[in-house]
């Protein structure tokens, strides 16, 4: 049973492998070539093909000799439905193989398809799958995978679809070709090489017939050498092509291939196709198919489903939209009632309606607290100038006439009042500000709206702020007239100011002017010195001079008393000449500007001696100068001062026995007091004064030669400095002279 | 001066006095050399650059040394110096300055100028002999002055 039921499931996947195999076919151009070839079937052609001796079962010969096995049966069958007479060589493998790529034959029955094959061949359905597997000695232990067969020796048929498959995969560098199976399973059984190649089911009928038994197949997959087995025509005879697969066709449809396959194989061997196919071609072809057609009918299902969901879906929305606006037309129109009643309650302004007759239409709650009632109900219909608008601040009644509001409903003007009463329920009345605007309807005025308030805060506030307005304004009136006085007074000062200015300005130019004519002054004082320098001296050269050409030239003519004469011309002109020289110098230090410059008074008194003091004076004197700490002043004008209290010292000393001269100072906090001392001819006290004067002398010219100048200068010298100088001294008991100089210059 | 051409000292002095003692202190120290005595700067200009009254003179005789005094009428002593300095022809004459007082002004001025020396005219004749022998030797003995 389970037999026929592969054999069923067999037929129905050929069926449907040739059904597609149409398709294809019919969806190619050589469809049409092939369809017109095998409108011509019917004649009967003979043709040549070849088949193996020893390919058990499918080709093999038999006692006589003859062509047998299940290809070889197949074929006949399939040719004889496709109405072709076929005759059939023997031969091996491998020169068959080679007459059919030549065309010597025409087909042959049983032929592997191969990718290397398919460029010289054509092939039909395939109509057997078979499955390769690698044979070998049952002793053999140590091949469980292909991988083991890389070092080992592979014995397979030369040209067959293993030994193609073998070298593809590169299964081993050490391959021996053989011509026939049996010749490799002989080799095999004989030690001569480690394993063989070939068809599963072939490989052990052809076993069985050679009664070897220590030979068997591994259970190693070899996935690449599943083979379909087909007839092969050379490529490019697509007539014989469309032939075989026409005949094919009819022999699997007619049950003559199940009859061949039964007789070759038995119910035992279900090699063509495994369940796992049948599935795969289930999974691959028919569930894809069934699960597309599904897909699909849902798909379109859904879609009507949906276009109808959405249909009612709208008529609902439409229908609850509508519902919707109603409701809410009806809210609103309730709301926006209540709205203005509310609006008109919330706002703190009292509004009333009135009518054409001026009767209380309608009144809002500020209104009505402000009037002093307590519900509409006590004015709502009342005539409203009766009411509360009666009677004038004045205590005058108010007639309706005169009335603003009257006035807005008959003219039909806005109005606004600010300066009225309105009176309360109690009596009483109070300061308001209202509007008053009429209420149209078709052009008519039907009655008017007043808006009203209590001003009597803002009036009182409005009083106050005036009142605060005079009293700021006459504050602000009283500090004007303070700042004015103020600034009148500062304008007299400002005047005033301007005044001294001016005086300052005149005093300035005067001052100016004087300086100008002083420069003069002193510049004409500088020609002076010029000229007294330069000219004056010139007449006592000559005098001097010429004196000593009288003595050199005239000696001999001149006694001693005129020899005398002439000395004593000579020794004033020379006198002359030293009086001009002082004067000069004295000019000099009045005019001279002072160059400060830190001065070492030690050393320059030092050196000052040096100058002053001839050879003989240097070894006679006694000089003791301690400790002068260094000043600011003018270098040059000091050394002036050293120069003349030196040689005073020096002079004044030479006709006395000692001669000492000691210089010393004092250093207090503002000046430094620096003082020379001598042991000469001193001075009487009593002419202290005229001791710095000009010109002045308190010796004789024959006691001690001198210009009266040298003092003046030292005196201007210090004053020019800031300091002070002064003289102590007693006839023959020496004269001392202090000058001060203030340190900061 | 019988010859313009040979002079060797020129005094530009205008006191005839101060004039006559320079002679005299020249002669009194045997400098014995052509002298010529212009009085004012004018004429010491005229004579150095062959102008005026000395237009006859030869521009390659110059003289070996010019006294100046400062004060002079005309042109005065620096101007003088300072055309004389400034001339090519006549900037390496060797010029002594005159002066009255050491203490002039005037003095720096002068050495701005390119003065070579100064003498002051003491009113002590003997001095003033003295200084025109060093000067005179050194300047008119001693100094050569390149020929040009």
């Amino acid at each position: 049973m389970s037999a026929n039921k592969d054999n069923l499931q067999f037929r129905i996947i050929t069926l449907a492998l040739l059904m597609v195999a149409h398709l294809i076919a019919f969806s190619s151009p050589d469809t049409l070539v092939a369809h017109n070839y095998s409108i011509s079937y019917s004649t009967f052609d003979t043709i040549l093909i070849g088949s193996e001796p020893d390919y058990p079962p499918y080709c093999i010969v038999d006692e006589d000799g003859q062509p047998d096995g299940f290809s070889i049966e197949l074929f006949m069958a399939a040719a004889k439905a496709a109405g072709l007479q076929v005759k059939i060589k023997i031969g091996i493998w491998e020169v068959i193989k080679n007459e059919l790529a030549d065309g010597k034959i025409d087909a042959l029955p049983l032929v592997g398809r191969t990718p290397e094959r398919e460029e010289i061949f054509g092939f039909t359905l395939p109509y057997l799958k078979l499955h390769g597997a690698v044979f070998v000695r049952k002793d053999t232990k140590d091949i469980h995978s292909l991988r083991d067969l890389t070092e080992k020796k592979l014995i397979i048929m030369k040209g067959d679809n293993a030994d193609e498959y073998a070298r593809r995969m590169n299964l081993s560098e050490d391959i021996i070709n053989t011509n026939t199976f049996e010749e490799a399973f002989q080799m095999l059984a004989n030690g001569e090489g480690d394993a063989v190649i070939t068809q599963r089911i072939m490989g052990l009928r052809l076993l069985e017939n050679m009664e070897i038994s220590t030979i068997k197949p591994l259970d190693i997959q070899l996935p690449e050498f599943r083979q379909d087995f087909c007839f092969a025509v050379k490529k490019g005879n697509q007539k014989l092509l469309n032939q075989l697969n026409e005949g094919l066709s009819v022999v699997i449809a007619n049950d003559t291939y199940q009859q061949i396959y039964f007789k070759w194989f038995g119910p035992a061997i279900k090699e063509e196709l495994s369940t796992e196919d049948i599935v795969r071609i289930a999974l691959f072809i028919f569930f894809p198919l069934v699960i597309i057609l599904v897909v699909l009918w849902v798909l379109l299902l859904r879609k009507e489903v949906k276009r109808r969901t959405r249909r009612l879906r709208n008529e609902i929305t439409n229908h609850k939209n509508t519902w919707h606006e109603l409701t809410l037309k009806q809210e609103k129109l309730a709301a926006s009632e209540d709205q203005i009643r509310l609006l008109l309650d919330s706002t703190a302004e009292g509004i009333y309606g009135i009518d054409e007759n001026g009767d209380c239409t309608l009144i809002n709650k500020s209104a009505i607290q402000i009037l002093g009632y307590e519900s509409d109900t006590e004015i709502i219909g009342k005539n409203m100038h009766n009411q509360i608008h009666h009677t004038k601040v004045d205590g005058s009644p108010y007639p309706k006439n005169e009335c603003a509001i009257y006035n807005s409903l008959i003219q039909g003007r806005g109005a606004h009042v600010d300066d009225e009463v309105l009176w309360k329920k109690d009596g009483s009345n109070f300061q308001a500000e209202y509007y008053s605007y009429p209420i149209q309807q078709h052009e008519k005025v039907v009655g008017a709206v007043v808006t009203f308030w209590d001003i009597t805060e803002k009036k009182r506030t409005e009083k106050e702020l005036i009142k605060l307005t005079e009293e700021l304004e006459l504050t602000v009136k009283k500090r004007t007239a303070e700042l004015n006085e103020k600034v009148l007074k500062l304008d007299k000062s400002q005047q005033a100011m301007l005044f001294m200015v001016e005086d300052l300005n005149r005093i300035t130019a005067e001052l100016k002017n004087e300086r100008r004519k002083l420069e003069l002054s002193n510049k004409e004082l500088e020609a002076f010195t010029y000229s007294v320098s330069h000219d004056l001296r010139a007449p006592m050269r000559a005098i001097n001079g010429f004196s000593n050409f009288l003595l050199e030239d005239y000696a001999d003519k001149l006694d001693q008393e005129g020899r005398r004469y002439l000395d004593t011309i000579k020794k004033n002109a020379i006198k002359m000449d030293k009086l001009i020289t002082d004067l000069l110098s004295l000019s000099r230090v009045t005019k001279a500007d002072l160059v400060y410059t830190t001065v070492d008074m030690e050393q320059m008194a030092t050196r000052a001696f040096e100058d002053m003091a001839t050879t003989n004076e240097k070894q006679d004197f006694n000089l003791k100068i301690i400790n002068l700490p260094s000043i600011k002043g003018d270098v040059t004008l000091l050394t002036q001062v050293w120069q003349n209290l030196i040689g005073n010292a020096l002079k004044y000393s030479s006709n006395s026995i000692e001669k000492n001269i000691e210089i010393t100072a004092t250093d207090s906090k503002n000046e430094v007091v620096y003082k020379i001392s001598d042991s000469g001819a001193g001075f009487n006290e009593k002419y202290k004064d005229k001791l710095f004067g000009m010109f002045q002398r308190l010796h004789r010219d024959n006691e001690f030669e001198g210009t009266g100048v040298g003092l003046a200068i030292v005196k201007r010298i210090i004053i020019r400095h800031g300091g002070r100088v002064w003289a102590e001294g007693e006839v023959g008991q020496g004269a001392r002279f202090y000058f001060a100089l203030p340190k900061q210059s | 001066m019988d010859n313009i051409n040979q002079v060797e000292i020129l005094i530009v002095e205008d006191n005839p006095s101060d004039a006559e003692m320079a002679l005299r202190a020249f002669k009194k120290n045997n400098l014995t050399n052509k002298i010529l005595v212009v009085e004012d700067g004018e004429e010491a200009l005229n004579y150095l650059f062959c102008k005026g009254q000395y237009a006859t003179k030869t521009k390659e005789s110059r003289p070996k040394i010019i006294l100046l005094d400062l004060k002079l009428p005309k042109i005065n002593g620096l101007e003088v110096l300072k055309e004389i300095k400034g001339h090519p022809d006549t900037k390496i004459i060797p010029v002594i300055v005159l002066t009255s007082s050491k203490e002039e002004s005037d003095i720096i001025e002068s050495y701005q100028l390119g003065v070579n020396s100064y003498i002051v005219k003491p009113v002590d004749f003997e001095k003033f002999v003295e200084a025109v022998r060093d000067l005179g030797f050194y300047w008119l003995l001693l100094n050569q002055l390149p020929r040009l």
